[in-house]
């Protein structure tokens, strides 16, 4: 009987220490840890992405599972599928399933502003990566576009120099918040520069296609433009294709922006389809994104949180400063979280 | 009766077969399979789609509802009117860029913005009304090219202005309100859809417009050579369907305040699919608002609730292109296969056990014993008449009778030699009956109770009674309205043979032998019309007994004679008088001696009789049996009998070889002459009556002498 | 020996056409051009402007091959899409490229034949069944083989970028290609026995199966061959951008193409019209892009400028060869 018993308190233990210091019997208490855990556990945080096919949410959503798992409370991911509509249906779905966190990747600045107002009322917090709408919420992880903006428009600039100064913008979408300020300050910087000569300024709606289609008639009106600022390395793909097409690679400076997929970016650069990509590190940015949740989820349901933004620094990758691991890939995402 | 015999007989009296039939001919049967369709779809995603039911989710959603309802709506009725718009996704986009420009930019007040969007909108669809419906190009190509253009013209407004709308948000209380305010828990959007769609569907359904639009989407050709403006009237389904898109993104622009470009991208593939999916064809002719509601409901369930799945971007796209493919593929296979499951299944034979048939043989000494007294008829019209159902004489001796062409034929007296067409009416003339003012009263065969003025004018007196509370069939038009009689009061009785075929397919209703028919009433004192007698098998001649207080009718498939009392002290009871004819009887006329003329147009037959008696035989047969290939009663014998108020007959009178009257279905005697009708013969025949009072007409027996 | 002149055909009657009007129009515009615009009349440019709609013009020879035979295939960019996005994952992740390539010419004659079972036996539209199938083609290679948007031509694969930037005399890549297509397309209408019946299908189908045409495998052939150029164009496009988007299936690019058919005066309702006619949109819509390109007209605005003049070309068709309220057929949209 006796063995039984022992043999029994053995496997207790076995199983207890296989289950983790979590789920120890007598846990040990710092006086925050067990709080947090407890915090957070069973609790439910909503993404809404503008579709997840694509690599800034396929990174963020991984990114997250990795937290959501390690403390026990539920991801759930909406995929709208680049539709404003879809979004803002599912958002308000989400109301009624009393999320406490709702992750909002906005379309643009408006679309889902009066909406974030009803759900901030019914006591859910809203936090919004990247993108962010009229509405200021809780909390804010993203790049700061306007920084994006100045620092493409001045290698543009630079590259320019001795040239004709023939420049163009390819936006993606006009409404989009990203595209809204980066634009500003790229028109800001070039408005000190009377050198430059913004010939094409157009919209492609994030899509390579069209963005092809602009830039081959930007580059056949203007054979001797000197630079492009692109505001997406997935649509500037495109734009590229273009510069290539038109045998100019090399001659045209084309500077684009992205979240540093090894594929998207780096690849890009080493293959000089991009003269230079400026990156925000979507892995650091799911580090963030966990942070701000697990600190949205530690604060009292009602308490008032003070609106907080947590800035991703970007990163800057040319031919000369590319490294190996100046990029991600999405499998490693879970390491570099981690 | 065996026990076997009385089971059929419950078995057939109280399962009520006909119903199917009934049912599957309707045109809302249609709305069946998206109506599951919806239900199902409602039921599974409810079922496993967190807070779906709860009440915010629900009132929530419907907005969105509501703003593509208003554009499936409008693309209902391009297609019902033969048509298609592709333009509306662009169309939505421009809509909703104006709402917010007008509101966010120059600050107008929502009252003034809404007519200037829908007034913007309608002119938008004028374009592709003037192009399609004018100038007759075609919708699809059209469309698609005014969707490139709008689109463009969208986005580079977007692109001039979009800046200066993203950062402007005028908000006032009815703006708010508009967006995401309710009526009792119903969002603002959804009350006025559906109170829209109440609207247009009056419109479609009860409305000159409406009318001429869905004839316009059954048959171009045909609406054109009506008199109807078809172009004009395509036309209008564009800027209406614009118009519509217009309130829609008027909504949307109030709920999600955004100007951005992807507003309305691709709403032509959701609200196509969602309209075919509610069960509009795209031919035109065929659908409904409520079915282009239904539609949207089922898409937007679908597209929602996969998302709300969290599954992969691709799966609500996939699903919805599979529910279209099946929904299209169930409308095509019904569309083709309907009239040939109608026609198997709407045939539906009932019991009914003929009394034993009395001897007809010559020698048998029954009042029925054949002979062959109609050959020496003398002929009138020969050849230069079809199908003379009835006759009967004015009180200038004219003989009248009908035409299978809807025609009331005049011979003048004396010698009937010359022949005039008195009136046309339009539909079969199947019964006569002249009244006190010397009114032609007519039954038209799918058309109703009718009357021709001395000069030939025609006057409608009925085409309607009540309609009866369980009955699937409208039961209130008339479809086969065969004799009448006026009785002393000047009401009208008159019988309806069945209300479940029209005259064309009269025959059919003999294999199912069941109470199709009715007798109705007619008060020209009231105008009112009044069903009396329901549930009878083939009623047909009608003839008011020389009491003025009854009438006989016959029941043709039943091979028998009833007697109703209308008035006076047996008010209300029904007697059945010759409950055991030989033969099928048609009309019944008053003789000059007080007793009753009757003609029997067939023969039972001992196969029919027991054929009757196997409701499962005949239904198997209806199914599986070519048409022209089933057994249908003998129609097809000359034979007149009289008989007496007590119902004894008397005598009667039989064409052996059936070279003059190969059917008879009427008779009616004048001044000693009996002149017989057929509805299949080719002429009249009269024949002297030796004993009869030759100085005795119908019309003095019914009205008095005038002289 | 006397030949018989049929009496109609005695005299030479120069019937306009719309493909009469498109052309003469292209012609038009394309002398206005080479006048006043500096560039535009080089071999470079002229060139450049076919290579820039050769996209366009090998989905239209496919698009063409359907409504020819009384169809319409809207699911023919979702095809496009799909399988060249698949097969570049597939090479992505290492898969030999001709057992890639031989999967995704698979999966588009699959794709091909549904759409004509669907359309043949099912009895769908082709309306309906083609627009089904492209969101069932795009959803499930989004849903169940592809992941993202947007798929990445790995480095490497040089005979697959040979579509895009490669030249032959001078010619670039996808000018060949949709020469190629449209020779082949050409023989096979003229010459093929299946090519003739297409017409026969497309003229009137009722009668062509009564003569003992087998109008059901014929139209499921006629869709597969639809999904395999497709394939080709697929291939050319994903050559050109190194990349495949998916989500081009929600641009108007379908529209593009049927315009193009369209417009080179292949009625909608079947039968009427060859390669020929592919060709002749396909260079007025060259033209145009190419011109107002040069004259630095915005993108937007050049659409706008497309579809006006897309537009007048249908309503001179109409015009000049007006439909009668008697004759037109029920359903005819």
């Amino acid at each position: 009987m006796k063995g039984i018993r022992k043999m029994l308190a053995a496997a207790v233990a076995v199983a207890a220490l296989a289950g983790g210091s979590v789920a120890r019997a007598e846990p040990y208490d710092d006086g925050v840890n067990q709080r947090a855990y407890t915090a957070m556990k069973g609790k439910k945080v909503a993404f809404v992405p503008l579709s997840m096919g694509f690599d800034l949410t396929q990174g963020w959503a991984a990114a997250m599972k990795v937290q959501a798992d390690a403390m026990g409370y539920e991801l759930i991911i909406r995929d709208p599928n680049w539709s404003t509509d879809a979004g803002a249906q599912q958002i308000t779905q989400l109301i009624s399933q009393k999320p406490d966190i709702i992750v909002v990747h906005n379309p643009d600045r408006n679309a889902y502003a009066r909406l974030l107002k009803r759900v901030q009322g019914q006591g859910i917090k809203v936090l919004q990566v990247n993108l962010k709408s009229e509405t200021t919420t809780e909390a804010f992880v993203g790049v700061d576009w306007y920084k994006i903006g100045e620092h493409q428009a001045n290698s543009v600039v630079e590259a320019c120099k001795g040239k004709s100064g023939k420049v163009a913008i390819m936006q993606g979408r006009v409404t989009d918040p990203a595209n809204f300020i980066t634009v500003q300050a790229v028109k800001d910087v070039f408005a000190k520069h009377p050198e430059i000569q913004v010939v094409s300024d157009q919209s492609s709606e994030w899509d390579a296609t069209k963005a092809q289609g602009i830039a081959a008639t930007a580059l056949k009106q203007n054979p001797d433009m000197c630079g492009i600022v692109g505001l997406w390395d997935n649509m500037d793909v495109g734009t590229a294709a273009a510069i290539r097409e038109a045998g100019l690679t090399g001659k045209v400076f084309l500077s684009s922006s992205g979240g540093g997929r090894k594929q998207a970016d780096c690849d890009m650069v080493e293959s000089g389809t991009f003269d230079e990509v400026v990156i925000y590190d979507v892995a650091r940015q799911g580090r963030d994104l966990n942070a701000a949740i697990a600190f949205l989820l530690q604060q009292d349901g009602e308490a008032k949180v003070n609106p907080f933004a947590l800035i991703t620094p970007l990163k800057v990758v040319t031919k000369a400063n590319l490294k190996p691991n100046s990029c991600w890939q999405m499998e490693q995402i879970p390491d570099l979280v981690q | 009766m065996s026990v076997q015999d009385t089971l059929t007989r419950w078995r057939y009296r109280y399962v009520p077969d006909h119903v199917l039939g009934e049912l599957l001919s309707k045109n809302w049967i249609d709305n069946v399979i998206p109506f599951f369709m919806l239900v199902g779809s409602i039921a599974v995603f409810g079922s496993i789609v967190p807070g779906f039911f709860e009440p915010f989710t629900l009132s929530d959603s419907t907005r969105q509802l509501a703003e593509v309802g208003f554009v499936a709506m409008g693309m209902a009725i391009v297609m019902l009117a033969g048509g298609i718009d592709l333009s509306v996704g662009s169309v939505f986009a421009i809509g909703n860029f104006l709402t917010l420009a007008l509101i966010n930019l120059l600050g107008w007040p929502v009252f003034v913005t809404l007519p200037v969007v829908l007034a913007a909108c309608a002119a938008i669809g004028l374009v592709n009304g003037l192009l399609i419906g004018f100038l007759r190009l075609r919708a699809f190509l059209t469309t698609l090219v005014t969707l490139i253009i709008f689109r463009s013209a969208a986005d580079l407004l977007v692109l001039t202005y979009g800046t200066r709308l993203a950062t402007g948000g005028a908000s006032s209380p009815l703006w708010d309100y508009l967006a995401y305010g309710d009526v009792y828990g119903m969002p603002v959007s959804c009350l006025v859809v559906l109170v829209v769609a109440i609207i247009l569907h009056v419109m479609l359904t009860r409305s000159r417009f409406g009318w001429h639009l869905l004839a316009v989407g059954g048959s171009r050709r045909s609406a054109h050579n009506a008199g109807i403006k078809v172009r004009r009237t395509v036309c209008l389904t564009y800027v209406l369907s614009s118009t519509l898109t217009g309130l829609g993104s008027f909504f949307y622009a109030a709920r999600i305040g955004s100007a951005a470009s992807d507003a309305g991208l691709g709403m032509e593939v959701l609200v196509l699919t969602a309209v075919v999916l509610g069960g509009n064809s795209l031919g035109g002719g065929r659908g409904s608002v409520a079915k282009a509601l239904m539609g949207t409901v089922i898409v937007l369930t679908l597209t929602n609730s996969l998302i709300s799945l969290g599954l992969q971007s691709g799966a609500s796209t996939l699903v919805l292109a599979v529910a279209l493919l099946i929904g299209v593929a169930i409308d095509v296979k019904w569309l083709k296969n309907r009239h040939k499951v109608i026609s198997s299944v709407y045939v539906s034979p009932a019991y009914f056990s003929m009394p034993t048939c009395p001897p007809t043989d010559p020698d048998s000494g029954s009042p029925y014993a054949q002979n062959d007294r109609l050959k020496d008829v003398e002929l009138i019209g020969l050849g230069e008449l079809d199908g003379p159902e009835d006759v009967i004489f004015d009180r200038d001796d004219n003989l009248y009778t009908g035409s299978r062409h809807g025609d009331v034929i005049r011979f003048l007296a004396p010698d009937y030699k010359k022949r005039e067409l008195f009136a046309h009416i339009g539909g079969q003339t199947l019964g006569f009956a002249f009244d006190r003012n010397d009114h032609l009263n007519v039954c038209v065969g799918g058309m109703g109770l009718y009357k021709v003025l001395p000069d030939g004018e025609v006057v409608r007196q009925t085409d309607e009674t009540n309609r009866s509370l369980w009955s699937i069939i409208d039961d209130s038009r008339m479809r086969l309205a065969d004799d009448l009689d006026i009785a002393p009061d000047g009401r009208i009785f008159f019988s309806e043979a069945t209300i479940r075929y029209d005259i064309a397919e009269w025959a059919t209703d003999s294999v199912e032998t069941r109470g199709n028919g009715r007798i109705v009433c007619y008060d020209p004192r009231s105008g009112k019309t009044r069903t009396v007698l329901q549930n009878l098998v083939f009623p047909n001649g009608v003839c008011i007994a020389n009491d003025g207080q009854s009438f006989f009718f016959a029941e043709t498939w039943a091979a028998r004679i009833s007697r109703y009392w209308f008035d006076g002290p047996r008010k209300g009871k029904l007697e059945v008088v010759i409950p055991d004819l030989p033969g099928l009887p048609d009309n019944i006329n008053r003789a000059s001696d007080g007793t009753y003329w009757c003609a029997l147009m067939g023969m039972r037959a001992p196969v029919v009789d027991m054929a009757l008696r196997m409701p499962g035989f005949r239904r198997r047969m209806a199914m599986r049996v070519a048409h022209d290939e089933w057994m249908y009663p003998n129609i097809n014998a000359g034979c007149i009998i009289r008989f007496d108020d007590n119902g004894t007959v008397l005598e009667s009178y039989w064409d052996a070889g059936g070279v003059n009257h190969p059917q008879t279905t009427s008779m009616r005697e004048h001044k000693g002459w009996l002149y017989i009708g057929g509805v299949h013969n080719n002429r009249i025949g009269r024949l002297r009556l030796p004993d009869a009072d030759p100085n005795w007409t119908s019309n003095d027996s019914y009205w008095g002498s005038r002289k | 020996m006397e030949t018989v002149t049929a009496p109609g055909a005695s005299k030479v009657s120069v019937k306009i056409t719309q493909e009469w009007i498109v052309f003469a129009l292209a012609v038009v515009i394309f002398a206005l051009f080479s006048l006043i615009l500096r560039g535009f009349a080089t071999v470079d440019n002229m060139l450049a402007l076919v290579r820039n709609v050769s996209i366009l013009g090998i989905l239209s020879v496919g698009m063409a091959l359907s409504i020819l035979g009384r169809g319409i295939d809207l699911s023919i960019v979702a095809t496009m899409a799909v399988s060249v996005a698949w097969m570049i994952l597939m090479l992505g992740e290492g898969v030999a490229p001709p057992t890639a390539f031989a999967l995704a010419l698979a999966f588009v004659v699959l794709v091909g034949a549904a759409n004509g079972f669907l359309v043949a036996y099912v009895e769908i539209p082709a309306v309906f069944t083609t627009l089904a199938m492209g969101g069932l083609v795009y959803g499930l290679g989004r849903f169940a083989m592809i992941s993202v948007d947007i798929v990445n031509l790995p480095p490497g694969q040089d005979w697959l970028r040979g579509f895009g930037s490669g030249t032959l005399a001078g010619i670039p890549a996808p000018v060949i290609v949709f020469a190629v297509v449209c020779v082949v397309a050409y023989l096979f209408l003229s010459y093929a026995k299946a090519g003739r019946f297409v017409y026969a299908l497309g003229d009137n189908p009722a009668a062509a199966r009564i003569s003992g045409v087998p109008v059901r495998p014929l139209i499921v052939l006629q869709y597969v061959i639809a999904a395999l150029i497709a394939f080709c164009a697929g291939l050319v496009m994903t050559a050109n951008v190194d990349s495949m988007n998916t989500r081009i299936v929600n641009s108007t690019l379908v529209y593009d193409v049927i315009l193009v058919v369209v417009l080179g005066g292949i009625g909608l309702g079947g039968g009427k019209g060859g390669i020929r006619n592919v060709v002749v949109g396909t260079l007025l819509i060259g033209i145009l892009l190419n011109g107002m390109t040069i004259m630095n007209i915005p993108f937007l605005m050049q659409n706008i400028i497309k579809g006006i003049i897309l537009l007048a070309a249908i309503v001179a068709d109409t015009l000049l060869n007006p439909r009668d309220e008697q004759t037109s057929q029920q359903g005819d949209i």
